[in-house]
């Protein structure tokens, strides 16, 4: 921000308030667009920019054509950064997991031993950590509300994230069929199921893969989960492809899932 | 194809095949799969808040000529019928979501009057070297703290004796109390800023969803 010599950054360069406004016209439209932070503007940038281009409708058609470039290339960047970083914080989230299980053994081994000071130092490291895990998840939660916030709606940022992680991107989330959206992360007792058939075995698939963790299914006696599962499998599979397509949050899909489990649970 | 009413500039309720719908005028192709007779887009209120705002029988007055601030334009269903309504106007379409925005600039590419700008609506510092001063904002973003970031954003960009429509969703302020205790709430705060021209229900297109209109 540059208002020391009364001086503010708009989209089309500097404006100084001298005697009236002075104009000082960036050279790189672009760039002066993406850095124009200001507080309240004492003039309109409009007015001022009048003076930069001669007429309103030159000043309409550069400040259209600057936003729609930029806004293409952050649109491009953002989408193609976007899952990978989800995809990259669920991984961190899990490697923490696996840290703070291992370092609690380990603490306790100590304790069981001998009386050291160490632990001291120990455990307050495993509780840094949990506190940054809960930190990161709240990053997976909101992050995942922005991108695909249909499915994160339904299964929750974590398990979302997840879905999508093993799926690849959401591109190939979005053309899973209900049925593989199911069991996705129960793949090895799948074909396990499968090769029994085969044989002539009898065998059962799996009824839930990662979607297993959803308190929804989770909370259900056994006999009800198949159930829970293949419906929301089958909710997940849509709201995939209204995230893929652009779509906004539908508040029906949640409510239909919500509604099934108070069902299911009551029967 | 007859037209019944006019509601507001290239904005009306026309018959075809004995039913009636609301539509805007357009020389632009269909958006977002509404059909399109003649000249008339259909404006789909399960679609759209506004139009289920103007169905429910009240049309706030949005000239042809202003200058609107739009928070949360997702893919441009409403813009593209604002866009026909603000012929002679502009509009700053704002919203912070990639995936939707990527469809809504395919509108802002055909559509001269519109200035897309992906940014984030609750800072509008951001954007504060870019937006002139609007006569009206409209805001469609459904978070906790919406109410906050319409004032801060009037604060900014509108101009006194400007207007603003806000869409309220219940369960994104607080999904744990009634709607209606949230639609209290929510009004009693924008009192403190703003005079409330109108507020009513979106029912039966989007439930548990108000409508707020304001003046500054």
């Amino acid at each position: 921000m540059s208002e020391i010599n009364n001086c503010y950054n708009t989209w089309f360069g500097e404006v100084c308030l001298e005697d009236g406004l002075k104009v000082f016209r960036s050279k790189n439209l672009k760039e002066s667009f993406q850095s124009c932070k200001n507080w309240k503007l004492p003039f309109s940038v409009k007015d001022a920019g009048m003076i930069a281009f001669g007429s309103e409708s030159e000043y309409y058609r550069n400040l259209r054509r600057t936003a729609l470039q930029v806004a293409e290339e952050r649109v491009r960047k953002e989408l193609q950064s976007d899952e990978r970083y989800l995809i990259s914080l669920l991984k961190a989230l899990d490697e923490i997991d696996l840290g703070i299980n291992l370092f609690s053994e380990k603490i306790r081994d100590i304790e069981e031993t001998r009386e050291s000071s160490l632990t001291e130092k120990f455990n307050q490291i495993v509780s840094d950590l949990k506190t940054f895990r809960k930190d990161l998840e709240n990053e997976i939660n909101s992050h995942a509300e922005r991108i695909i916030p249909n499915v994160s709606s339904i299964a929750g940022g974590v398990i979302a994230a997840r879905l999508l992680e093993k799926a690849g991107s959401l591109k190939k989330l979005a053309s899973m069929p209900a049925s593989t959206i199911q069991i996705i992360g129960a793949e090895k007792s799948l074909f396990k199921a499968i090769s029994r058939m085969k044989k002539g075995k009898k065998a059962k698939t799996p009824k839930h893969g990662i979607i297993f963790q959803h308190p929804y299914i989770r909370g259900l006696p056994k006999k009800k989960r198949g159930k829970m599962a293949r419906f929301m499998a089958a909710k997940l599979a849509i709201a995939a492809r209204i995230d893929f397509y652009g779509g906004e949050l539908n508040e029906e899909l949640v409510e239909i899932v919500r509604k099934k489990y108070g069902e299911l649970q009551e029967r | 194809m007859r037209v019944i009413k006019e509601i507001l500039n290239n904005t009306f309720i026309v018959e075809h095949r004995d039913s009636s719908f609301l539509a805007t005028k357009s020389r632009y192709p269909p958006f977002y799969g509404e059909k399109k007779i003649g000249d008339y887009r259909e404006w789909k209120a399960y679609r759209s808040k506004l139009a289920a705002v103007i169905l429910n029988g009240y049309t706030p007055s949005i000239k042809k000529d202003a200058v609107m601030l739009y928070l949360g334009v997702a893919s441009g269903t409403t813009a593209s019928h604002l866009s026909d309504i603000l012929d002679s106007g502009i509009i700053y379409a704002v919203e912070y979501s990639a995936t939707p925005f990527k469809k809504f600039l395919e509108l802002a590419e055909e559509r001269e009057n519109i200035i897309p700008l992906l940014e984030d609506a609750s800072k509008p510092e951001n954007y504060s070297g870019i937006v002139e001063p609007v006569d009206f904002i409209y805001q469609d973003i459904s978070q906790k703290n919406q109410i906050e970031i319409f004032s801060t954003n009037a604060d900014l960009f509108l101009r006194d004796g400007g207007e603003g429509i806000i869409m309220v969703k219940a369960r994104s302020i607080d999904s744990t109390s009634e709607p209606s205790e949230v639609f209290n709430f929510v009004l009693s705060e924008l009192e403190k800023f703003f005079d409330i021209l109108k507020h009513g229900g979106l029912e039966p297109f989007h439930k548990d969803h108000i409508f707020v209109h304001v003046r500054k």
